[in-house]
């Protein structure tokens, strides 16, 4: 695994002249933020070693490498999921890679059905913690000591600091923020109603097919993690009806400029220290 | 051979042996299987005769499609059917669905045998299931998805049709007989749960737990088939009564019930929609 990773590593620094800073996950619908990277050199996953190619619909499948809000970033525009069919490895894979690139820190973005009451359809919520139903952990397996621990600790899987500057920050905006829990499930069958009660008692106030894999991943790195949630349809057991990734997407692509205001002036306002380790 | 091809290599071989396309699938769960054998002028085929089908290992379970009349109408069932438990994999014990859908059928009656975990129930009850809960810690649906035979993302929020819910509600007062309605636990199995899982699974919300329906149903709706669900109460869940959980002691059960889960399950079909004679 550890070969994969590198040469995969070693391609990329092949084609860029910068270190970035920040790894950027954009979910579904937000992969429009890519765009506004400047001197962006782009690279597509299939033309990166040991990289698998993104299947749905509003998933690019480009890595893009530049200056976005005088931060280096390196941004996923688009990502690959449990459900696709790929392994817990290949999921993480780029995780891996940005942080061998040099990304200390890593901001992953989801769009999620919203269990807590509280919510609304369209509310961006600051995931404070998550719980891990996906069936899986991307670290079983044999651990390699240079990547992280064999029993990574997951107390602040999400960095405070991180948490409390978003906070801050969308203050500043006048953007209301929520906070609160990711549940994450394999998918790709949206849940049941019993399904949504139960991750609602167990203490989830979101659910999404997506993230912890990957904060997870980012974790055994020891990166620092700021997760941002695009709530896009709520998910009420008792009184859920039927729903489609159209409406999804639809709700998505309404948030999206708030969304989008959000991440870059995160990346504006934080100094460097800030997005160190 | 891929899924596709072993549908539609089974189709073929189903559609050459009957005259009429059967409307109504019905999966029978242990000790159910009798109900096959009061359809008329039914074809038998092993499910060995099947190309890509698995041998069903289970004892109380026969392994056979019968396709003939119930009650005036086209039905094909499964007589014994797949579990995962066995060690097929999800797309394996889903194909039969799949197959079901591929030869005309457009609603499906799937049963089995639970545990009660609902401290209101007795052995011998039966149950309408009205909704799920997938703990087997897999989805059926992880992998690419073909678009030509459902969407990426179905929804859950009703994965047991209202208006067949309805209806064997209905199907049961007419016959009086008084049924129980509730939510299954899907668990992977083989080992049954310890009562510390019980007493976790009643707080989740479940109302009986087995190992088998939840993969099907859910690619049952992936074909956008209609499914009514019935549980029958074999066993109350393990640390409710002072005594260990047998299948011998499921086999008794349903033995006992038989006529009645007959009665209903006849009922039912003579009420649903389907081709008459």
């Amino acid at each position: 695994m550890i070969e994969k990773i590198k040469q995969s590593v070693q391609f990329i620094q092949g084609k860029i002249n910068v270190k970035p800073e920040i790894g950027l996950i954009l979910g579904s619908g937000l992969g429009d933020l890519a765009d506004d990277v400047t001197n962006a050199v782009k690279i597509d996953y299939r033309d990166i070693p040991h990289f698998p190619s993104s299947t749905v619909e509003g998933h690019k499948g480009q890595l893009v490498i530049g200056e976005l809000e005088g931060k280096i970033v390196c941004a996923m525009q688009g990502r690959f999921h449990f459900y696709e069919g790929y392994s817990m490895q290949e999921v993480t894979l780029p995780v891996r890679v940005m942080n061998l690139l040099g990304c200390e820190s890593l901001i992953v973005t989801n769009a999620c059905g919203g269990m807590n009451e509280q919510f609304q359809p369209g509310d961006l919520m600051i995931i404070t913690d998550h719980i891990n139903f996906t069936g899986a952990n991307p670290l079983i397996g044999a651990n390699y000591d240079e990547l992280g621990p064999r029993f990574p600790d997951m107390s602040h899987a999400y960095t405070p600091k991180l948490r409390e500057h978003a906070c801050k920050v969308a203050e500043t905006l006048h953007i209301n923020v929520q906070q609160g829990v990711y549940a994450a499930v394999s998918g790709p069958t949206y849940m049941s109603a019993a399904e949504l009660i139960m991750l609602r008692k167990l203490g989830g106030d979101v659910v999404g097919m997506s993230t912890v894999p990957e904060v997870i991943v980012a974790r055994h790195m020891n990166m620092n993690v700021l997760g941002i949630s695009c709530i896009t349809d709520m998910a009420i057991g008792e009184t859920i009806e039927g729903i489609t990734h159209e409406e999804v997407m639809e709700v998505a692509s309404k948030a999206k400029p708030r969304f989008i205001k959000l991440v870059r002036s995160l990346l504006q306002e934080g100094d460097n220290q800030l997005w160190s380790i | 051979m891929s899924t596709v091809e072993k549908i539609k290599a089974a189709e073929e071989l189903i559609s050459n042996k009957i005259q009429k396309k059967p409307s109504i699938g019905l999966i029978l769960g242990s000790g159910l299987g009798v109900l096959a054998d009061e359809i008329q002028n039914a074809v038998r085929i092993p499910y060995s005769d099947i190309p890509g089908f698995p041998t069903s290992t289970v004892a109380g379970h026969k392994g056979q499609l019968v396709i003939g009349e119930l009650e005036g109408k086209q039905v094909v069932a499964m007589q014994g059917r797949f579990h995962f438990y066995e060690g097929y994999p999800m797309d394996l014990v889903t194909l039969p669905v799949r197959v079901m859908k591929a030869i005309g059928v457009s609603s499906i009656i799937v049963t089995n045998a639970a545990g009660g975990i609902n401290e209101n129930y007795k052995p011998g009850d039966l149950m309408l299931i009205r909704d799920h809960i997938n703990l087997t810690g897999a989805n059926p649906l992880i992998g690419p998805n073909d678009d030509a035979v459902g969407v990426r993302f179905p929804d859950m929020s009703q994965a047991y049709s209202p208006k067949l819910l309805d209806l064997g509600k209905q199907a049961a007062k007419n016959i009086g007989l008084t049924v129980q309605e509730g939510v299954y636990v899907g668990n992977p199995g083989p080992s049954y749960e310890t009562p510390a899982e019980i007493r976790m699974l009643r707080t989740l919300g479940g109302d009986a737990v087995g190992m088998s329906t939840v993969p099907e149903v859910i690619v049952a709706r992936h074909s956008e088939l209609q499914v009514l669900g019935i549980s029958c109460i074999s066993n109350m869940a393990a640390g409710i009564l002072d005594q260990p959980l047998t299948h011998e002691e499921v086999m008794e059960t349903t033995e006992m019930v038989k006529t009645q889960f007959l009665a209903f399950v006849k009922e039912i079909v003579k009420r649903m929609d389907g081709e008459k004679k």
